[in-house]
Formats: C-alpha cells, sequence, structure tokens
C-alpha cells in the first residue's frame, strides 16, 4: 500500500457480537483479511472479530540465540582457561562441568535478551516515530475495528459496512494498522 | 630448576613449647591480635600448635600438632578462590598467595579442612617502634585479604638468588623456614622432596609417617612422624 | 454464542476496575509516606553500617576462624530463595494456565525482581575487599588476570546476573499492556513515563498474539534460569570439604526450600497489598487457599527433602559428620527447633485446615513462621557445619554483631522500600490478565443453579468461524 493512497477506516463497537458483524461485512466487501483488525482492551480470540493465522517466526531467533549464548560463554571460559593456565587443585586447565555450567547460563541469558529484542520487532514495539491507529476509547470497554482501504470508492463502503453493523465515530484517519 | 618442597615434623621430638609459632609471627610481619580478638577466634598465627588431650586408662596425655598450611598437591583452598588469588606454584610445588589480587571471599578458608588460612579482619598497626621489627622481605597485608603460611617463600627465593649467582643448586638444609630454624629439640624438618638425598626424602621413607586427613586426598606437603609407643616411651 | 454483555467484565465496568486496580498508583496516602520513612531510615541505618564494616574491617562482624561465612551469606542464601516465588508461581501459573492466577501475577514478579537485587548485593558486602569486587569480572583489564570459572563463586556470578536479567525483563514484558493502560489515562511526568515505557502498545490482534506467544516464551525460559540459579547457590556449600555441606542432595533440597520460601513470601505480599491498597474484590480468599494449599506441599517437601539428608548424616554416624549433628543436640539445639517448629511442626497442621487457609490473617501468619523457619534453616546451613568442622582444635561458635543485624533488617527494608516505590509508580496488578479473565466469564446456568464459567480455548486450535 503506498502512502496517501491508502487511509485506515476505524469505528467503535460496544460490543464483541457488533465488531464480529462489521468484520463479516467487511470481508464481504471484499476486503483481505489482513487489512482488518481490532485493537481491544482484552485479547480477543482468535475468529471471534478478525483472525490470524499466519505463522510466528520469532521463536526460531530465540532458539537460535540460545545457541549463541551457549558459544559465547563456551568461548569465554575456554579462551579464559587457556590464556590464563593456572593449577588448581590438580585439576585439569580445561575443566568440564565449571564448562558446561557457565554455558548453560549464557545460553539462558542469550536466549532471554533474544526473547524481549524479537517480540519487540515482532510485535511492532518501540516504533516511535511510526504514525498508528489507535483510539484510546477501548479501555471504556469498546472495541475499534480498523480497516486499512484504498481512498475513494473502497472507503466509503467500508465506512457505511461498519455504520449499519452499529459502530459509532466511524471516520478514516491516516496511519498503519 | 623445579623444587618439591616439603616439611617433616616429627611429634616425637616436638614439646609443644610453641617457639615456632614466635618465629613465624616474627618472621612474617604477623600481626597480633590481642586477648580480646584470641578470645573471639581471631588469631593472626599463620602456624598453631593444637592440642589435643588423650585419656588412656587412668592417665591423660596431652597429644601436640604443630599445624602449618600443609601445601597440598591437591589444594582444595585453590579451586575455589574466584580471583586465582591463590593458586599452585610449579616451580617450587607450592600453594601461593597472591595478597593484591585477594578480594576476601574466604571460600578458600571454608576449604581448606585444616583451617590453616586466616583472615586480616582489621587493618592492623605497628606502633613506633614496633615497626622496626617488621621484616622488609615480606609484604604487611591490608584488611580484608586471606594469609597464610608460604613455607617461608622469601627464604626459598633469597636462597635461589644466591644459588644462581654462585651458579650452582641450593644445598640440601640451605632453606630453612623460621619454625625449622627455631625449633628447639629440631622436630621441623624443611628440605626438597625431588632431591632424593635430602633430609626430607628420607624421613618421607620412615614407617613413621603420616600425613593429616589423608582420607580427603588433598596430598598435602607437609607430613608428621608418629609418636613411638611402647614400654617407657 | 454467548451474548456479551453477561460477561463478568462488561459488568464490572472497565473504568471502575482500572481505578480500583490502580489505587496504589493514583492516591499516596499519609500511611505510604510513614512506611516509606521508616523502611528508608531502617535501610539507612543498615547501609551506614555498611560502610563503617567497609572502611573499619570484617572485625566488626562477629566472624572469625573456623566461621568465616555468617549472617551476611544467610541473608544471600535467604533472599536468592525468596526470589524464586515469582519467577516459579508466575510462569508455573502461566505455564499451566491455572484460572486463579491473574491477581497473584504482578506482585510475585516483582517480589522476584526485588529479592534478587536485595539478595544480589551481599556477594559484594562480604567481600573483605569490597571495592575491588570487579577483579572477579572477565574483562581486559591491566591485571591481565581473568576469574576462575572453576570457582562456584563465579557460577553465583553468571547465574545471577542472568537471572536478575530475565526476571526484569519478565517483570517488563508482563507490565506492557498495563502501562498501555495507565499511559491512556493518566497525565503529566506519569504520562511521558508510561509513553515510554508501554513502547506503543495498542491491543491491536496480531500484538496481543504474539505477546501471548512471547510472554510463554518468558514464562518457559525463566523456570529452568531459577532451578539453576539456586542450584548454583546451593553449590557454593555443596564444592566445599566441610562436613555437613558436602552433599549430593544439596541442589534440589535447595531448590525446594527457595521455593517453599518463595510462595510464603508472595503470600505475604498478596496479604500486605490487598489491606494495604483495598484489592478484597480481587485477591479473594480463593486465591489464598490455593496459595495455602501450594504452600502445604511445599511444607512436605521440603520436609521430606531435609529428613532424607538429616538420615544419612545421621545413620552412617561419620566422624566428621556426627560432631556437627551432635551440635544440634547441644549449642544449636534452640536453633535447630525454632527451624523443625516454624517449617514443619507450626504450617503443617495448620495448613491443612481450610478455615486457616481461608482466612487471611491466620494465612499471613503462617507465611511469616515460615520465612523465620527458612532463615534459621539458612542459619542452620552456613553456621553449625563451619563451627564443628574436620579439625576439632578449632571449633568455635558464631553470633552476629550489631553490625550483621542491621544488615538483616536493613535488607528487609529495602525490600519493602523498592515495594513502596514499585506500587506507587508502575502496576501493581496485573489489570490486562484480570480483565481477561473476567471477560471470559460468565454465568452459566446448569440445572437450578448459576455456575461461573470460564473460557478458554485449547492452545494449537483456532476457534471456528
Amino acid at each position: 500500500m503506498s502512502a496517501g493512497r491508502g487511509v485506515v477506516v476505524v469505528g467503535l463497537f460496544d460490543t464483541v457480537d457488533k465488531a464480529a458483524a462489521a468484520a463479516q461485512a467487511l470481508r464481504a466487501l471484499p476486503l483481505p483479511e489482513k487489512n482488518v483488525t481490532t485493537i481491544s482492551s482484552v485479547a480477543l480470540p482468535d475468529g471471534a472479530v478478525v483472525s490470524d493465522r499466519g505463522p510466528i517466526r520469532f521463536p526460531w531467533i530465540v532458539a537460535v540465540f540460545w545457541f549463541v549464548g551457549a558459544a559465547a560463554a563456551f568461548g569465554l571460559t575456554l579462551t579464559t582457561y587457556l590464556v590464563y593456565p593456572m593449577i588448581t587443585a590438580g585439576k585439569p586447565i580445561t575443566t568440564v562441568p565449571p564448562t558446561i555450567i557457565v554455558t548453560y547460563e549464557g545460553a539462558m541469558l542469550g536466549a532471554l535478551l533474544a526473547t524481549i529484542v524479537a517480540a519487540f520487532r515482532s510485535i511492532g514495539l518501540g516504533r516511535f516515530r511510526t504514525k498508528k491507529v489507535f483510539d484510546p476509547r477501548i479501555h471504556d470497554g469498546m472495541i475499534a475495528l480498523c480497516a486499512a482501504v484504498d481512498t475513494g470508492e473502497q472507503e466509503r463502503r467500508a465506512a457505511e459496512a461498519m455504520r449499519s453493523a452499529g459502530g459509532t465515530d466511524v471516520r478514516a484517519e491516516e496511519g498503519v494498522l | 630448576m623445579k623444587h618439591k618442597w616439603a616439611m617433616v615434623i616429627d611429634m616425637d621430638r616436638c614439646t609443644g613449647c610453641g617457639a615456632c609459632v614466635v618465629a613465624c609471627a616474627a618472621e612474617n610481619n604477623t600481626p597480633t591480635a590481642g586477648e580480646a580478638d584470641a578470645a573471639k577466634g581471631r588469631l593472626m598465627h599463620w602456624l598453631r600448635v593444637s592440642r589435643y588431650w588423650k585419656r588412656e586408662g587412668n592417665e591423660t596425655r596431652a597429644i601436640f600438632v604443630p599445624t602449618p598450611c600443609m601445601h597440598c598437591e591437591k589444594a582444595p583452598c585453590e579451586i575455589v578462590c574466584p580471583v586465582y588469588a591463590t593458586y599452585h606454584d610449579e616451580d617450587d610445588n607450592l600453594n601461593a598467595m597472591v595478597y593484591n589480587r585477594c578480594i576476601g571471599t574466604r571460600y578458600c578458608a571454608n576449604n581448606c579442612p585444616y583451617s590453616v588460612r586466616v583472615f586480616n579482619w582489621w587493618d592492623y598497626k605497628w606502633e613506633k617502634p614496633l615497626d622496626e621489627q617488621l621484616n622488609p622481605d615480606m609484604s604487611v597485608r591490608s584488611r580484608g585479604v586471606m594469609e597464610k603460611c608460604t613455607y617461608c617463600i622469601q627464604r626459598i627465593r633469597r636462597a635461589r638468588e644466591t644459588a644462581i649467582s654462585e651458579l650452582r643448586e641450593i644445598r640440601d638444609g640451605e632453606v630453612l623456614p623460621a619454625c625449622a630454624q627455631t625449633c628447639p629439640p629440631g622436630a621441623i624438618v624443611f628440605g626438597d622432596a625431588a632431591d632424593p638425598d635430602s633430609a626430607v626424602s628420607r624421613l618421607m621413607m620412615d614407617p613413621r609417617v603420616f600425613k593429616l586427613m589423608e582420607h580427603l586426598g588433598t596430598d598435602p606437603r607437609t607430613a608428621y612422624l608418629k609418636k613411638q609407643r611402647g614400654p617407657g616411651r | 454464542m454467548s451474548d456479551d454483555s453477561r460477561n463478568h467484565l462488561a459488568r464490572t465496568g472497565e473504568t471502575a476496575l482500572y481505578d480500583e486496580l490502580s489505587r496504589s498508583n493514583r492516591v499516596t496516602t499519609r500511611s505510604w509516606y510513614v512506611a516509606t520513612g521508616i523502611a528508608f531510615l531502617v535501610f539507612a541505618f543498615g547501609l551506614g553500617a555498611f560502610i563503617y564494616m567497609m572502611a573499619t574491617g570484617m572485625g566488626v562482624t562477629g566472624l572469625n576462624r573456623p566461621v568465616f561465612w555468617g549472617v551476611m551469606i544467610i541473608l544471600f542464601v535467604f533472599w536468592i530463595g525468596v526470589s524464586h516465588s515469582g519467577t516459579l508461581i508466575s510462569a508455573i501459573l502461566r505455564i499451566t494456565q491455572a484460572s486463579w492466577r491473574a491477581p497473584v501475577l504482578r506482585g510475585a514478579e516483582a517480589m522476584t525482581v526485588f529479592a534478587l537485587m536485595v539478595g544480589g548485593l551481599f556477594p559484594i558486602m562480604h567481600l573483605g575487599r569490597n571495592w575491588r569486587f570487579y577483579y572477579i569480572i572477565p574483562y581486559p583489564s591491566e591485571r591481565q588476570l581473568w576469574p576462575n570459572f572453576r570457582s562456584p563463586l563465579v557460577w553465583d556470578m553468571v547465574a545471577i546476573a542472568t537471572y536478575l536479567t530475565g526476571s526484569i525483563l519478565f517483570l517488563y514484558f508482563g507490565m506492557i499492556p498495563d502501562l498501555a493502560v495507565a499511559r491512556d489515562r493518566s497525565t503529566g511526568w506519569r504520562k511521558r513515563l508510561y509513553t515510554v515505557l508501554a513502547a506503543g502498545f495498542r491491543g491491536t490482534h496480531a500484538e496481543w498474539r504474539r505477546y501471548h506467544v512471547a510472554s510463554t516464551l518468558f514464562a518457559v525460559l525463566i523456570i529452568p534460569v531459577a532451578v539453576s540459579v539456586h542450584s548454583i547457590v546451593s553449590w557454593d556449600f555443596a564444592m566445599a570439604l566441610v562436613p555437613g555441606w558436602h552433599s549430593t542432595i544439596f541442589a534440589p533440597y535447595f531448590v525446594a526450600g527457595a521455593i517453599y520460601s518463595g510462595i510464603a513470601g508472595v503470600i505475604t505480599v498478596m496479604a500486605a497489598l490487598r489491606w494495604a491498597f483495598k484489592l478484597e474484590n480481587h485477591l479473594t480468599e480463593r486465591h489464598f487457599d490455593n496459595l495455602g494449599k501450594l504452600l502445604l506441599t511445599m511444607t512436605l517437601i521440603w520436609g521430606y527433602f531435609y529428613f532424607a539428608e538429616f538420615l544419612t548424616t545421621w545413620y552412617s554416624r561419620l566422624p566428621e559428620d556426627w560432631a556437627l549433628i551432635s551440635s544440634y543436640g547441644g549449642h544449636y539445639l534452640p536453633l535447630f527447633s525454632l527451624m523443625l517448629l516454624c517449617n514443619f511442626l507450626i504450617p503443617l497442621p495448620l495448613l491443612c485446615l481450610k478455615k486457616i487457609r481461608r482466612s487471611i490473617p491466620a494465612i499471613f501468619a503462617v507465611s511469616l513462621v515460615v520465612n523465620v523457619g527458612m532463615w534459621a534453616e539458612r542459619a542452620l546451613i552456613v553456621v553449625p557445619p563451619l563451627a564443628r568442622r574436620n579439625d576439632p582444635s578449632i571449633w568455635r561458635n558464631y553470633f552476629p554483631t550489631w553490625v550483621e543485624i542491621s544488615y538483616i533488617t536493613g535488607a528487609l527494608a529495602m525490600f519493602a522500600l523498592l515495594y513502596l516505590l514499585f506500587s506507587k509508580l508502575l502496576p501493581v496488578m496485573a489489570i490486562s490478565d484480570i480483565k481477561d479473565h473476567l471477560f471470559r466469564t460468565t454465568d452459566r446456568t446448569v440445572g437450578g443453579t448459576v455456575v461461573p464459567s470460564v473460557a478458554d480455548e485449547e492452545s494449537g486450535k483456532g476457534g471456528t468461524p
């Protein structure tokens, strides 16, 4: 969708049923599933109003960084042993169990840090400069239904569909879904 | 030249006089803890004479065990130090203590089964003119660091320097820690166990030899000769 | 399809719910100022004692040879143990999707972070030369020496750093939807703070879905970290040659003790929050009943581990171990009795009674008793084995001085202070989780009665359109 020709139609609904009916009407326009979403103060069950079945890939990133963290910690301990080879208690210079312990902790640290970063990127948090569509009245129990449409005919028909399903304050806003 | 310094203490000769303790304190700048701290268990002596009482029939005997650092081959204190302040010196086969690396976790003291390590609880002061008794070959430790018997490493190093400058090996009996030097009955024998002809090596073959808490597997370099028993002894 | 006007969230009204749950943030009462003032003073006294100790030497404590570790290490182990509360309660309840979890989550997660902050100070405080603590950190320096990774204390550093990072991230991530609500309902500097912290969370369908996946991922990751952390703390003792420490059971025993201590701590904190911020509608008897059942389970598990450890040592009567066990009947009898009483003999029968579990003052008292018992247990682990160790010629007892006692009170005050500040600045109840639970709860007529019924999708299956 190129900037300037796209706009988001937002409507507020006070019950889930009304929002679901509106979403149904929008899908019949036709509007692709990915262009319609809800904004709500509680997570609505998938399929209640809209459905998002796309794969969520970021846990794989976390798995990768588990190994990255493990490798980093392993490298740290091994390098320390080899660069500073001091005999302690007659034990070998490269001892295995302590290496396992530190490697494990490094792996978990890597995974935890990767989770927050990957989750932020996947959810789209931290993008303060992007204008995102929002309505604070969702915290009063309203459900905002948003449809990304082209200006003109599609926008008019989407707004009409929302109004007839019982939406209040239906308007067009600039921004991303 | 690698050495394997070792010490043998003859329990038959030891009278429990404590001269070794005084000598060690004088040689190694050991602070005086004072009566109050001594009562609290904060004596700073690197070498202690443990006294045990043993009941035999109608008699009670005292057993004296002078306990310096055992300088274990597999020293449990070395592996638990987080900062390598104590490690095994390969040239002299000693358990080394590095005061300026120690951050005072005291884990080494907890892991020493012989409890030979002491901790500097305070910044000890030597009021004038007592500061003139300090040994210039040894440092004065700050508060918060561990210390222990070093087999008088300063004397070992001095002897090595002398030997190198005279282009010879260190002779047996040339290096004497303060305790060995002072012991009146000559109960403490010190030398290089890597030298098969040294007094220490010969004594280590003695059938009376035993080591403290050998079952712990620390492989100490300080050994003892059992008190001989029998009629008239 | 259910008529969603019958769900409990629609009945309550979201604005009223928010006002009730965020009371701590919006209203600052005089009691809050008094409590914070007292906590700060006690903490400052402890801090002053610490500076005095740092400047004068460790001699101001009651430590000696052979008891080189005392109250500071006891506090370290105790507070790290308490920190297992949040992770385990919050993480395990999330993963098992226990229906009653929502009001307990935030308080438990916050407890973890603050207990870790308190506990993590003690390894630095107990050093003889604290100002050189950075020798233990591996980084290039002119000293040209890195730490000894074979030492359990270095494992401690790595583990606690990981756990602290993880639990702060876990707490923060869990707060994001609540911070979004707070952002939209506040003004002034609070609005600016929450805007930054909420990172632009809105509540779109895609955001919620990914948020739930990430929350579950955090919960799954933090549990093994928590288990490993207290195992590593236990190995500070188990690796040593001290009789009474050198036991293979220490790792699971300590983890069980930590969970026990942590659940008792959660009960204490939840009861305090309920009373202070009038959260009776949300922290109900049902929650304390369930927490009480968990506490009962842990009483039994702890008792089992303790008995197993005691039995093996007692049975073989190895000379080195026997001196220690004898001391439990001798000099350490008062401490040993206190521990048995507070950890087992008192909580076990009381927690079996539903009346006790459902009475908030009663279960609050039991939780305090349990934590006193756990502190005594830590004391019994650290001190008697050192006091009666391998060489009898240097056996000596230990008693803390005023400096160490001020650390005990100061640690408690610091924890309270952190919690008081947290309750003022950040959402102290998991508002979004509570809302979610209420949204899914409707009243279902079954025959002649009405049963509240919670709608939960089976994970992995979407709804049928």
